[in-house]
């Protein structure tokens, strides 16, 4: 494995670790606040166990999400010092910022943890809702950061250097917006998908049902909005890639002859020898319609970009259907969800019910993983887009392997050890009287 | 707003070495306790440091977003030699933290306690000597850029800038400097059964961080490493340095009859006049090359981006800074305040 390949895969995984402890971090504040306050306001006692036990949940990813954070922030500059030389005074602005909304986050989270008995009830769980908006905050700002390399603004690139830098528009850059958008409805509609299932899966095993039950309401209706809302997030974030990121949105689609009224292409194996994908189903005219909004408008294709400047379509294909198809699944599953709710709640009753919410557990994760996958690797084989490539962004040191296979190593004891320690603690849960 | 930027980059580095420091320091103090000692020392850093405990590393942060911000080329020579230390440090920060967070969130307690003890522990001690050894590494003079190197090898390039025993005893002389911090600190928030504990690691710890540090001192000066005769051949250096021997004095008493506020406020002083009798002689040029120096100045970020950094970080720490402090005073983790 050569250095840029081993120092690419590291900050992959890293990255990927990090997302799912972030969003978790950053979501499950407001189910806990939920039921803080259905508990500050019913004073139902099985309100005050799960906040409790929400509580627990939120402790450990948030620092497990912190810990990996700050690694990232070291790897920034670890593995790609041509990066971090050029682009960091730019898009230091999201990075500040986001180091400030953390702070109050972290000192939010103290006030709540330790608070129960000192803070009065009222302010507690304010301090709560801070932590919530806080975490979302700084998710939001350090997409700021990703979409500056997307959409690269707030400076002249002249002859090679870096000038007329001005931070405060790198931070406003085009692409934030869509990613900040996606990406925050996306963390709502994995844990809130997650949470659900996990809490789903214990009314199956039978279980203190009424707590679980009021649990998953509670997961679920966050998911389940967020779900719903997400393809209109979608289709704005893929109008935007069609128009600053041409070869991302032709790589996402596996689309390699430039045309008018392009179909698109739902699965398919795609052969990067032959330039062609096998085995698709074609919606005639759709692609076109999505991209541009016109069922006719031409959509360049890959064969018209330069050989180097195309990122790995097979992955990025493949990461784009299992993106959509599984944010698909997730919105009917939500809107199942409110019909049910609404005028069937006799469904609650059956096992299939539970069972499918418990099967889509892991989905909001695996489509977010995949949405990230797609935008990363559908960056390359630039860092900055059009500016640097990530060639030359990468550490001089050789034997960046061994790091790479000990981050593998640490993080999958890490995440081993947290799933571990949630069945003990909802293990524990099932075990104590309410 | 350099002068705003450099404040707070310093502020940052001293709040890091104070708070973050004696939070290391806990872990430490632990490692080197008795079984029962042990336990006093879990219970009361849970208490004490609990609520502050993210709070408290997040300044490595904010000291980190203003390197590369700021100073930019400076962060880079920095990262790019000091890569394998400064990746086995965050192992360290890793296996911490979560040891810390899972060792009193586990919904059980059994056997599995060992294991999170051993690793807070460990890398309690482990971590800041690596923190140490980065600093040791940036000043010992060893760095070769690998445009100027003439025998470019692995060795020369990323292992001898922070494989000496220079900076090995700078990692020594850090973590007995957080471990002292944290016998102090302690010592005003110990219960009863803790107060006399407590006492007697602070004097140990007093003891073992200024024989550490002459040593260090020593071996520097005679084997040349440049930083140190800098210190040595500076004026204000030497009258700091001075000064925090006269402190001692007052210093040793304070720890002897446990007087927290004292003792508190002379360790911090201490802390202080070590980090300016590293950086005032040779400042601005902090990074310390074989056969030269680097000026932290040296191709620093362009001045709208230190004018936005400025405002940010006033506007930040305006935010940030009160909020921590009443959180302090919220759960009494600062019981002096308390006790008038």
């Amino acid at each position: 494995m050569d250095n840029l390949d081993a120092a690419r895969l590291q900050m992959a995984f890293t990255l990927i670790f990090h997302i799912v402890f972030a969003c978790i971090g950053m979501v499950m504040p407001f189910f806990m606040i939920v039921a803080h306050k259905k508990w500050l306001n019913t004073g139902d006692p099985i309100y005050l166990k799960l906040t409790k036990t929400w509580q627990k949940g939120v402790a450990i990813f948030f620092v497990t999400g912190a810990v990996s954070g700050t690694a990232l922030s070291f790897e920034l500059g670890l593995l790609w010092p041509g990066f971090m030389e050029h682009a960091g005074p730019i898009i230091g602005m999201p990075f500040s910022l986001e180091g400030a909304a953390f702070f109050v986050e972290a000192v939010a989270l103290g006030f709540y943890l330790y608070g129960w008995k000192n803070l009065s009830p009222k302010f507690h769980w304010f301090t709560g809702v801070i932590v919530g908006i806080a975490g979302v905050s700084s998710g939001i700002l350090v997409v700021a950061a990703n979409g500056w390399m997307n959409a690269p603004s707030g400076f002249d690139y002249i002859n090679g250097e870096f000038t007329n830098i001005d931070p405060i528009k790198a931070l406003l850059n085009p692409a934030w917006f869509t990613q900040a958008l996606h990406m925050t409805l996306a963390a709502f509609t994995a844990t809130g998908f997650a949470v659900a299932g996990i809490h789903a899966f214990q009314i199956l095993r039978g279980k203190h049902i009424e707590l679980h039950k009021k649990a998953f309401k509670i997961a679920i209706t966050f998911g389940a909005i967020a779900a719903i809302l997400q393809p209109i997030s979608g289709d704005i974030s893929a109008k935007d890639v069609a128009v600053r990121q041409p070869v991302k949105l032709a790589a996402m689609e596996a689309h390699y002859e430039t045309d008018k009224g392009v179909p698109l292409y739902i699965g398919g194996i795609v052969d990067a020898e032959k330039k062609e994908v096998n085995y698709k189903i074609e919606i005639p005219n759709a692609l076109s319609f999505l991209a541009f909004g016109d069922f006719n408008a031409e959509v360049k294709g890959l064969n018209d970009f330069p050989e180097d400047e195309i990122p790995n379509v097979a992955i990025v294909h493949y990461a784009f259907q299992i993106m959509v198809s599984l944010g698909g699944l997730m919105m009917l599953a939500g809107i199942f969800f409110f019909f049910t709710n609404w005028k069937k709640k006799q469904w609650m009753d059956k096992r299939l019910f539970w069972k499918l919410f418990a099967f889509l557990a892991p989905a909001g994760f695996i489509a977010l993983e995949a949405g990230w996958i797609v935008t990363e690797v559908g960056r390359q084989p630039w860092i900055i887009h059009k500016i640097m490539r990530t060639k030359d962004a990468v550490t001089p040191m050789p034997g960046i392997v061994y790091s790479f296979y000990m981050y593998v190593a640490v993080y999958t004891l890490l995440t081993i050890t947290v799933t571990w320690l949630m069945i003990r603690q909802i293990k524990a849960l099932n075990e104590t009287k309410i | 707003m350099l002068t705003v930027v450099l404040f707070f980059l310093c502020f940052s580095l001293l709040l890091y070495v104070l708070l973050g420091g004696a939070d290391f320091g806990a872990g430490i103090i632990e490692l080197f306790s008795s079984k029962t000692n042990q336990d006093i020392t879990k219970k009361t850093i849970y208490r004490v440091m609990g609520p502050v405990w993210e709070a408290n590393h997040i300044w490595v942060i904010i000291l980190i977003v203003i390197l590369w911000i700021a100073f930019p080329q400076y962060y880079k020579i920095m990262v790019t030699s000091l890569h394998i230390p400064l990746t086995l440090m965050l192992l360290g920060i890793t296996l911490r933290g979560v040891a810390f967070v899972f060792r009193h969130y586990d919904a059980y307690e059994d056997k599995s306690q060992y294991v999170y003890n051993w690793m807070f522990r460990t890398s309690s001690l482990f971590t800041p000597i690596l923190l140490g050894m980065v600093f040791g590494g940036m000043v010992s003079s060893k760095i070769v850029l690998l445009e100027d190197a003439t025998n470019p090898n692995f060795y020369a390039l990323y292992i001898a800038p922070w494989f000496n025993l220079f900076s090995f005893l700078v990692g020594i002389f850090f973590a007995s400097l957080c471990a002292f911090l944290s016998a102090v600190l302690l010592i005003g928030e110990a219960d009863e059964e803790g107060y006399a504990v407590y006492v007697r690691k602070a004097s140990i710890a007093t003891i073992v961080v200024v024989v550490i540090g002459f040593i260090t001192i020593s071996y520097g000066y005679f084997s040349n490493v440049p930083f140190v005769q800098g210190i040595v051949s500076n004026t204000t250096s030497i009258v700091l340095i001075l000064l925090s021997g006269i402190c001692l004095l007052p210093l040793w008493f304070s720890v002897r009859k446990g007087s927290s506020i004292i003792s508190r406020s002379l360790a911090g002083l201490q802390v202080l006049l070590i980090i300016a009798v590293a950086i005032i002689p040779h400042f601005p040029n902090i990074l310390m090359l074989e056969g030269g120096s680097l000026s932290i100045l040296e191709g620093k970020a362009p001045d709208a981006v230190i004018k936005v950094l400025g405002i940010s970080l006033i506007i930040g720490g305006s935010v940030i800074i009160p909020g921590l402090i009443h959180l302090l005073k919220s759960f009494k983790l600062i019981k002096i305040l308390e006790r008038k």
